[in-house]
């Protein structure tokens, strides 16, 4: 010990150990786990054996993992740059001085809450039936069949449902970080005559970066992941074009009997993604000490 | 010490909390035998709750406990992997039932005397379902269903259209029907899974019932095998519906519940979800025809239901008794009446109208297993029957069975080591 | 039309344009309603037909719908399981966050435990579920109170993300001068700073009941054995392989809908009284 703890110091140790440990139980070491079982060829059930590093091998040699990679990065950056761009509009307008606003946010919060199966029902009728009506009434061949039965159509529409299911979340954020915008940082730049865009640019938005950064995240997380719309509206049809890499892993890992390669694949996934979350926060904490 | 009071007192009322929560008491034993069994069709829950109750009321020293959950696989393996193991497991005899087996979980109850009431055909159809010939008996098949062609019968009799015997009689009947401006087929084809239904129905016909251990054994390849079936699958979609992949199995159901398609290629099971959307259609079903050869077309059935017993399960004399009381006469028909289903033991028992058109097939046991009861699921196969029927390309056909040779033998790896090391040691 | 903070009229042409594009949530809404009230012999395939108002306006769909999910029981399981986990989530993680947040510029210990802790939220669940399975039996929480302890788990990493993230914009002279005053720092965290962090405590309890209240795979796997059933649990009672109950389970989804949505509602108020203008400053 070179020096005494002072009560800061210590009152932090006491908060952050309890919580590492607890993080640390139920999710650090069942992931230990589970690496362990992607050196088997476990069923998920029963007796197994391990075999070496067999999983990993085939794993870069399957072409339908590979797909699966394609179709869920370009998904997941079109829906991420979509849904910041809609989300962060729509909390202003919601944040703006507007008739109705409690409603009108409460509105724009339920696409949240629907259940797959609703979600499956609606757009999938909608896509099938409305969508091709339209298209064939007005002539635009480009949706006149149904968009969910094209392999170069598919991910658009799921693209479409994924966005209007997680606009609502990253707006709520959005709207919380407008909450720490103080209303004299806009009364002094309208003395400076900054209206409009240039004042969302040099003042509002330097000012909520930390959650432009927190968005960013959690939407590359959310859609990197993305399952539920998969299971809901194409189950990785047509032509096994939707696979996403969850999809794989779910339903070859565990109602398939794949679980100790699929086991393979999800660690393999989490090192990808977190690669990748990591030079985004740096990247972007970085942009965070420049302004 | 006491500036962390505060700190210390919140972690212990959240661990308090947690011991407080999670003290719930467990069920307790009243001297009796319990029997649990966990049945993998939430839809008959009806059924056996009345079983459930009956068993208890006529039994003192054994109490029974039927459990129909939703997602009941997921629930057995995480049930597996926490080693609570049920008595009885009800499930259907498809992969999985391969792989539990497989995995030495199911008792050997070769010394069932209930097995003598079950029929031949079905007990072989779980024989089958060995990935390599075990000895003894592990399943008791209960309720098969069977998969065909469904088709309108007033349409049909408006028109005084018969009964296809042949794949050419079959392709002059949806001729006809086309020809008088009504749709002969129609498919659910964005549901992937409702591929298979039209592709065991062909191949049951056109492929021997085992060529999946055919192959296992390195006997032949599927591209020998499933070219015919393959050929036969594609043409049905001349018949279909236009784009018949932007629809869904319950589109599907709807449209052919409302009369908007004469014949529907799917199985018994659909029948409830027709009649829901409408409730009077007449239906009756015929066997897919998709040979020229009369005699080789035979009915696709397969064990919708069969109980196993579990290996480490204490009291196998009780669960035999649940078995026998379970096969009793009268309460196979609380089944039948509450689900649509064909009965695997044999005797008399008033089967489902909409069955009419296979008895005679059921009675001669001239029926042969689905085939995709022997896919493994993660080889996605309706996934890839969708793929080549999608596929306009002038090798589709090509691609497709070459595809299905090199996957299978991808996802069946450790499968086919294991059958071929028991072939390399003189099989039996 | 970013100008709108500055003057004190309503923006009328902004208010209008967020009405209309309210239409992509009525249409879904609306159709989720007719087909609520719907018996199944009235779906149909055709446009007019599916979006046509039912042939009476029965509430029987609803009904039935409680019946066969045991509303009240599966309802108050998924209120217990909501609430508690957002108790635990608002005092851990906003503790860990305030711990954690405050000291990773500084100090590579703590910088450690939050990129340790946020890269958890990429692990997929599926290679997690069956390590937890036995995990939870083994430690006797294979019930309701696991599957909190789980989410409380699941959902740190995005809840210590929005503190932390939250925590910038909030001064340290704040608490510079509780201390000065001769306040502990565990004093001045609930006096000082848990009080400010409102609008966070109100988002993340948004998004943490938004993650549970639907969640159907953790319940699902973990509390099978206990014969307790959580509300998107009891509603795969309407799923079965061959046929699904559409009327029923869009009559029960609006029912779980009401009370998350009035949650939402009373935590925006929350997200908007907890204005931190002034304060920070």
């Amino acid at each position: 010990m070179k020096k005494k703890m002072t009560d800061r110091e210590r009152t932090f140790l006491l908060i952050t150990i309890p919580v590492l440990l607890l993080f640390f139980c139920f999710n650090t070491l069942p992931l230990l786990k589970g690496f362990v079982y992607s050196f088997t060829n476990f069923k998920g059930y029963g007796s197994y054996d391990y075999v070496g590093l067999r999983n990993y091998k085939d794993l870069l040699a399957d072409a339908r993992v590979g797909k699966s990679y394609l179709f869920t990065f370009k998904y997941a950056i079109v829906c991420t740059i979509l849904v910041n761009i809609i989300s962060l509009l729509l909390a202003l307008g919601l944040n703006a001085k507007i008739k109705a606003k409690s409603a009108l946010r409460a509105i724009y919060f339920i696409p949240n809450i629907l259940g797959g199966l609703v979600i499956g029902y609606i757009f999938g009728f909608f896509f099938t039936y409305i969508l091709p009506a339209i298209g064939q009434s007005l002539g635009i061949s480009a949706i006149s069949s149904s968009m969910l039965s094209r392999t170069s159509t598919a991910w658009i529409a799921i693209v479409i449902v994924g966005a209007w299911q997680s606009i609502a979340m990253n707006t709520i954020i959005y709207i919380s970080g407008l909450q720490t915008v103080p209303d004299d940082v806009y009364e002094a730049g309208s003395i400076d005559g900054a209206t409009g865009w240039k004042s969302f640019k040099n003042l509002t938005f330097p000012l909520i970066i930390p959650f432009f950064t927190i968005n960013m995240v959690l939407c590359m997380k959310n859609f990197l992941m993305v399952f539920d719309q998969i299971m809901s509206l194409t189950k990785g049809g047509p032509s096994q074009s939707t696979e996403s890499i969850s999809f794989l892993i779910y339903q070859n890992g565990m109602s398939g009997g794949q679980f100790g390669f699929q086991s393979a694949n999800a660690f393999v996934f989490f090192v990808v993604i977190v690669a990748i979350s990591v030079f985004q926060m740096t990247f972007l904490g970085k942009k965070e000490e420049q302004l | 010490m006491r500036k962390y009071g505060m700190a210390v007192f919140g972690w212990m009322a959240a661990s308090m909390a947690a011991v407080a929560l999670s003290g719930c008491g467990q069920a307790e034993n009243n001297g009796k035998i319990q029997i649990e069994i966990v049945q993998y069709k939430p839809e008959a829950v009806k059924a056996f709750e009345e079983l459930e109750r009956k068993f208890n009321e006529t039994h003192d020293d054994i109490e029974l406990k039927i459990d129909s959950p939703n997602d009941a696989m997921t629930i057995l393996k995480t049930r597996f992997i926490r080693e609570d193991y049920p008595d009885i497991i009800g499930i259907g005899g498809d992969i999985n039932y391969s792989n539990f087996l497989d995995s030495d979980m199911l008792m050997d109850i070769s010394d069932y005397e209930g097995l003598s009431e079950i029929q031949e055909a079905y007990l072989n159809t779980a024989k089958e379902l060995e990935f390599v010939p075990e000895e003894g008996t592990y399943a008791v098949p209960y309720m098969a269903n069977a998969a065909g062609v469904l088709y309108n019968k007033d349409i049909f009799d408006e028109h005084g259209w018969s009964i296809p015997k042949t794949w050419d009689e079959f392709k002059a009947l949806c001729e006809d029907i086309q020809a008088e401006g009504i749709q002969p087929l129609y498919f659910g084809f964005k549901d992937t899974w409702t591929c298979l239904a039209p592709w065991n129905a062909i191949s049951v016909d056109l492929a021997p019932s085992d060529v999946c251990a055919q192959v296992n054994r390195g006997e032949t390849i599927f591209t020998e095998q499933y070219r015919e079936v393959a050929v036969v699958i594609k043409e049905l979609l001349t018949y279909a519906q236009a784009d018949p992949f932007a629809y869904s199995y319950n589109d599907a159901c709807t449209a052919f519940a409302r009369g908007e398609s004469a014949m529907y290629v799917i199985g018994s099971y659909a029948v409830p979800q027709i009649k829901t959307v409408n409730p009077d259609i007449n239906i009756d079903s015929f066997v897919f025809p998709a040979s020229n050869v009369a005699e080789e077309n035979i009915l696709n059935s397969g064990n919708d239901l069969q109980f196993s017993i579990m290996e480490n399960c204490p009291n196998k004399e009780a669960a035999y008794e649940v078995l026998n009381f379970l096969l009793e006469d009268e309460n196979v028909q609380i089944y039948l009446d509450d689900q649509n289903a064909v009965p695997c033991k044999k005797g008399d028992f008033t089967l489902p109208s909409m069955l009419e058109g296979m008895t005679e097939y059921i009675r001669e046991g001239k029926m042969a297993d689905y085939q995709d009861h022997h896919y493994p699921s993660e080889m996605s196969v309706d996934a890839m029957i969708q793929t080549y029927l999608m596929d306009d390309s002038e090798n589709a056909l090509d691609t497709f069975l070459t595809r299905f040779d090199t996957e299978w033998v991808r996802y069946n790896r450790d499968l086919i080591q294991k059958v071929q090391e028991y072939e390399a040691k003189g099989g039996n | 039309m970013m100008n709108k903070k500055v003057g004190k009229k309503v923006n009328w042409p902004l208010t209008i344009l967020l009405m209309i594009g309210c239409i992509t949530v009525f249409f879904p809404l609306y159709m989720t309603i007719v087909i609520a009230f719907k018996q199944p012999s009235e779906m149909t395939n055709d446009i007019a037909g599916a979006l046509a108002f039912p042939a009476t306006w029965s509430f029987s769909n609803f009904a039935e719908a409680m019946r066969v999910t045991d509303f009240w029981h599966s309802l108050s399981n998924s209120f217990i399981i909501t609430i508690v986990t957002i108790v635990l989530a608002l005092l851990i993680h906003s503790l860990g966050g305030y711990a954690i947040g405050r000291n990773m510029g500084a100090s590579k210990f703590y910088r450690f435990a939050y990129l340790y802790i946020v890269s958890g939220m990429f692990v997929p669940f599926a290679i997690l579920m069956m390590p937890l399975v036995k995990q939870t039996a083994q430690i006797g929480i294979a019930n309701m109170f696991g599957v909190i302890v789980l989410y409380t788990v699941f959902y740190m990493p995005m809840n210590l993300l929005l503190y932390s993230g939250y925590l910038k914009n909030i001064p340290m002279a704040l608490e510079e001068a509780a201390r000065v005053d001769g306040a502990s720092t565990w004093r001045t965290y609930w006096q000082v700073i848990f009080p400010i962090m409102k609008p966070m405590h109100a988002t993340v309890a948004i998004l943490t009941a938004m993650g549970t209240w639907n969640d159907v795979m953790t319940p699902l796997v973990i509390m099978s054995g206990s014969g307790k059933n959580t509300l998107p649990l009891a509603q795969l009672n309407f799923q079965t392989q061959f046929g699904t109950n559409y009327n029923l389970a869009f009559a029960s989804y609006l029912l779980a809908l009401l009370p998350i949505l009035l949650f939402y509602i009373i935590c925006q108020k929350q997200i908007l009284n907890g204005v931190v203008n002034g304060a920070v400053k």
